[in-house]
């Protein structure tokens, strides 16, 4: 199973942790700093969730303006600060692409991302994560990785995706769960 | 079931969970455990660390300077950053709900001024939307309803309030206009009882577009000291035409 937790991701070598850092200390200047140094990526992902790019300016700026207040969230043993923003940013992204269903849409009960839970934010990386989880992406089967992607950058769910590709749920979930644990098995060779 | 098949089962529904893929029941079910048992937690956590990977297909694309500026206005000022950005979240889900204002206008018994055929034409022309507008304003908990009417020709601002306040003597509820993309600009203090009425300067009322959000925080007796909402948002609504 699974080895020892890791208690320090990325040990060095982050250069937005120190940013963050004085984020939270109130530093304007440093709220600029972090923005030149990573608003590209962050509204690529948010261009990613929703495809429209006055939603994503919407949700860069609010991404941005809750880092303003909520920095000190960010702990820089577990994760490196541009993975922390990209998760902050995709699942304030698929917020707003849910807050676009009309109520009543069945597919309103399948939120499981929520930005207003916290624990959407803790994250664990290790060193080896983004070398290794291409690789093993690539052992999986085109089916099992495009749905992954799917419910990774569109935060479809289980009905959701079963709905799209028009198969039973169980066989969603099965062609899911399958891929997931393989995955987990490539990448803790 | 076996400890083995229930060990697989947890395993699963970590991953799922830190793919974010459950929905209903399951979503719920993983969402408990992740806040009650650690070690599930912590597997949660690891493949939202493995899986953030993804994030580096994404091609990097460059946003207008506007986004920034929006950053800038929304994030600066004397007051703690969080209290501006609560109003903003106050504000932008009550522009959500801009039903039936009119309706309840109606039903406070609000008269809007009807505008002056008085106004000549070439100051009627610089602006374009000197139409009444209102605002219905919701509390969290809907216990109260205020209506901000207001009648851009006389610079008008009437604010009708159902419902009680609660009010203690050391606070007074202040009223703000946050222009679309601007920080918010204090309009007054209200005055106890049902009515508010205000008359607004020139330069503050060529805030009051449609569009623009108005809400209402707790200050210190008298308004905030720093020209900014220094207190938690009470109500908000944005003005639409009557």
């Amino acid at each position: 199973m699974d080895r020892q937790p890791p208690t320090r991701a990325i040990d060095q070598g982050d250069e937005l942790a120190p940013l963050l850092a004085a984020i939270q200390r109130g530093e304007r200047n440093a709220l600029r700093k972090l923005y030149d140094r990573t608003a590209g990526r962050l509204y690529g992902i948010c261009l990613r969730v929703l495809a429209e790019e006055a939603d994503a300016q919407d949700v860069l700026q609010e991404v941005f303006t809750t880092v303003w207040s909520k920095a000190g969230k960010f702990d820089p043993a577990r994760a490196r600060g541009i993975t922390w923003l990209s998760v902050l940013a995709r699942n304030k992204a698929i917020d707003r692409l849910r807050s676009r269903r009309k109520p009543g849409d069945p597919l309103d009960d399948a939120s499981d991302i929520a930005s207003d839970d916290p624990s959407q934010l803790e994250v664990l990386e290790q060193k080896e994560d983004a070398a290794r989880l291409s690789e093993c992406l690539d052992k999986l089967d085109e089916r099992a990785r495009a749905m992954i992607r799917s419910a990774f950058f569109e935060g479809a769910s289980y009905p959701e995706l079963a709905r799209l590709e028009g198969v039973p749920l169980p066989t969603m979930k099965s062609w899911i769960r399958r891929g997931l644990l393989r995955l987990k098995g490539c990448l803790e060779q | 079931m076996t400890d083995k098949r229930q060990d697989e089962e947890r395993a699963a529904l970590a991953a799922e969970r830190g793919l974010g893929v459950l929905s209903g029941d399951e979503a719920r079910r993983a969402s408990a455990l992740e806040r009650s048992d650690p070690s599930f937690a912590h597997e949660v956590a690891r493949w939202r660390g493995r899986l953030a990977a993804l994030f580096g297909e994404v091609q990097p694309v460059q946003p207008p300077e506007s986004v920034w500026e929006r950053i800038e206005s929304a994030t600066s000022g004397d007051t703690p950053a969080s209290n501006v950005i609560a109003l903003r979240r106050a504000a932008a889900r009550w522009r959500a709900a801009a039903v039936g204002m009119t309706a309840l206008a109606a039903s406070l018994g609000i008269v809007l001024i009807e505008q002056p055929r008085t106004v000549p034409v070439p100051i009627e022309a610089a602006r374009p939307q000197a139409a009444p507008l209102v605002a219905r304003l919701g509390d969290t908990d809907r216990a109260v309803k205020l209506v901000a009417s207001w009648d851009p020709s006389g610079r008008r601002l009437i604010l009708a309030v159902t419902g009680d306040m609660a009010t203690d003597p050391n606070h007074s509820h202040e009223l703000w206009v946050i222009p679309a993309g601007g920080k918010p600009k204090a309009l007054g203090v209200m005055a106890g009882g049902k009515q508010t009425h205000m008359q607004l300067a020139d330069a503050l009322a060529q805030l009051l577009q449609q569009g623009a959000t108005i809400a209402i925080s707790v200050e210190p007796r008298g308004g905030s000291p720093t020209g900014q909402p220094t207190g938690p948002v009470v109500a908000s609504g944005s003005l639409d035409q009557a």
